[in-house]
């Protein structure tokens, strides 16, 4: 006689790492299936609630001990979105990444996510924020139904550091990929998008780190894919390409008697953007809508950002307004 | 001495004036065989004259040529919006130097973001599409994206046009990279056809390193060359958007300081996979991305 096997499965489990998998049962409820995390990473979710559509919607809290990574920290996230489930992933306050001991220890965040057909993630996080001599490096790689009908919201941002302190810029090293991967059982799966930013603080003919940025506090990327953010997409196209055109003159600011309610609201928005030193692009890129934008301040671009995407509507539409809570 | 010696001497004289006389007439004889041996070119004894320059050193010059058409002088990567944005001209900055921090930046990016993804093609000319289409993913913008395939297809064409045949009958390009740029060219023109969204785009980079590995250059050559035409591209865009003149341009051109960047920023790369470029100038995308809000405008990106 054999004997019976454990009924406990062997700890596979990591420091740092965690998973969630998330599906949908019949008729149309929520269950979060896996939800584990080991320390330094901790998961939290409430109940699931209901966006104005009446589908479930989970948020997940990423957090880590301490609200950022010590030197050497690594986390490494596992998410799975099953057919038509929604979740929002959120954090509580910037993730701060400490000063390293040395430019070898890494502090890495390492997220994978698979978004399964008709599903839909909604990922707008607090940004990075990396101290004076800090060494980083986040992969963050989303799996999309190769039919197309996955859905992604997905902010990435890295601010200067601590500017009370006279941080601008000093980190060692900040490394981020953004990569979206058709699903694919055997390989990698093809290469749909990538979105790479390196900061390093190696000079090369003089040219600072500081240089680079040109006045800029914070950059950071949107990434939007998927039919439930089609409208979201649009929008942003529009918006961008209603900005006024460079070098021409204003004609319309000087006369301010013939403007409607809604122009003006336009016109304040506009000089709020120029008094926050925001840039930003909106580009159409192989069926995404890549948003890459720059501010001298966080609160400048966190205004900003929040305000269109208020603006716009979907996301509090499909996720709730708790999916918008890190742009306030 | 008496009158004797003076008789020897006389007959002395006479000696060496016969000898001279025998000797210029002998060289003259040769002297004139030799003019005449000109003329026919059938003389063994003539001195070859060797010129230490391959094809390949004949196609490196081509490739640098700025009279190659690929049309880089339609796009000034970005100055042109780079410039816009930083007016007005603050008292203290001139444009001189504004320009030099652009052309620095500049560099560096292409360095970290493109560069890989042409040494990678050179040194494995059969992964020409993936790299391709992963270049493509990695754009972020239409502007720069518009600006790389109009250059690469310009390329693929003059390779198709002018480069192919030649190479060929010297026997001098490497088979496998010209038949990869082959079914790539193919590719593309079935790609125009088809109804997939992600098709075969034809960016300069990748179809770079191919071009220079079928002509014969080595890789180090392709590099340099690759970043030593960025570099003329964005001078000529500031000669044509008056930001300097051409003496002006060809001084940079041809400082050590520019030539001491690229071989720096190549050594940072040289390592550096396809899969792990990316953006080193944040901001730089943001620039490219707005050239399409310029009111007016002379160049392409």
């Amino acid at each position: 006689m054999s004997l019976p096997t454990s009924p406990f499965a062997p700890s596979a489990s990591l420091p740092g790492t965690g998973q969630l998998v998330l599906c949908l049962l019949p008729p149309g409820k929520q269950v979060l299936q896996k939800f584990t995390y080991q320390y330094p990473l901790k998961l939290i979710a409430p109940d699931p609630h209901h966006a104005s559509d009446d589908k479930h919607v989970t948020i997940a809290f990423l957090l880590t001990y301490g609200g950022g990574l010590v030197g050497g920290d690594q986390i490494s996230l596992k998410v799975e979105l099953q057919d038509a489930t929604r979740l929002v992933l959120l954090t509580q306050g910037s993730t701060k990444i400490f000063k390293s001991p040395n430019r070898s220890v890494v502090s890495r965040q390492i997220l994978d996510v698979q978004v399964g057909p008709r599903a839909a993630l909604c990922y707008l996080p607090d940004p990075t924020q990396p101290f004076a001599e800090s060494v980083y490096e986040q992969r963050q790689t989303f799996y999309v139904d190769p039919n197309g009908s996955s859905n992604l919201l997905v902010l990435d941002w890295v601010s200067e550091g601590r500017r009370a302190r006279g941080e601008s810029w000093t980190l060692w090293s900040w490394n981020g990929r953004n990569e979206v991967r058709e699903m694919d059982e055997r390989s990698r799966g093809r290469l749909l998008l990538r979105d790479a930013v390196m900061l390093h603080d190696d000079e090369l003919a003089g040219v600072s780190l500081l240089d680079k940025a040109d006045n800029m506090g914070v950059f950071g990327t949107l990434i939007v894919y998927g039919s439930i953010f089609k409208h979201l997409a649009d929008f942003l196209v529009q918006e961008f390409s209603n900005q006024p055109r460079i070098g021409a003159k204003n004609w319309a600011a000087n006369d301010s008697t013939t403007q409607s309610e809604n122009a003006k609201e336009v016109e304040l928005s506009r000089q709020r953007e120029q008094q926050d030193g925001l840039l930003w692009t909106a580009a159409t890129v192989r069926g995404f809508v890549l948003v890459k934008f720059g501010a001298t301040e966080l609160d400048g671009a966190r205004r900003w950002l929040g305000g269109l995407l208020r603006k716009e509507g979907t996301v509090e539409k499909m996720f709730g307004h708790q999916a918008l809570l890190c742009l306030r | 001495m008496d009158a004797r010696d003076a008789e020897t001497l006389r007959g002395r004289i006479l000696d060496l004036e016969t000898q001279l006389q025998t000797t210029k007439a002998l060289l003259r004889r040769i002297e004139g065989s030799k003019l005449g041996s000109q003329v026919i070119g059938s003389t063994p004894f003539t001195a070859q004259v060797s010129l230490p320059l391959g094809p390949s050193t004949h196609n490196l010059m081509l490739l640098s040529d700025s009279a190659l058409p690929l049309g880089s002088f339609a796009y000034s990567n970005g100055l042109e919006s780079f410039l816009a944005h930083h007016k007005p001209i603050q008292s203290g900055q001139p444009q001189l130097s504004l320009f030099h921090k652009f052309l620095k930046l500049s560099l560096q990016s292409v360095a970290y973001t493109t560069v890989p993804y042409a040494v990678a093609a050179f040194r494995d000319p059969l992964d020409l599409m993936d790299l391709d289409n992963d270049l493509d993913a990695s754009t972020p913008c239409n502007v720069a994206r518009r600006a790389s395939i109009a250059q690469g297809r310009a390329l693929l064409s003059v390779w198709e046009k002018a480069f192919a045949a030649p190479a060929k009958a010297h026997r001098l390009e490497d088979s496998e990279a010209a038949a990869a740029i082959e079914v790539f060219a193919r590719d593309l023109k079935i790609g125009v056809l088809s109804s997939d969204p992600l098709k075969v785009n034809g960016h300069l980079a990748p179809l770079w390193g191919v071009v220079c590995l079928a002509l014969g250059l080595n890789l180090e050559e392709s590099g340099y060359l690759f970043l030593l035409n960025h570099a003329k591209a964005v001078l000529s865009a500031a000669v044509r958007a008056s930001v300097m003149g051409p003496y002006m341009a060809q001084t940079i051109l041809a400082g050590h300081d520019l030539q001491d960047l690229i071989r720096h920023s190549l050594e940072r790369v040289w390592f550096l996979q396809p899969e792990d470029a990316g953006q080193v100038v944040p901001t730089l995308d943001l620039w490219v991305g707005r050239h399409e809000m310029l009111y007016s405008r002379i160049f392409n990106s």
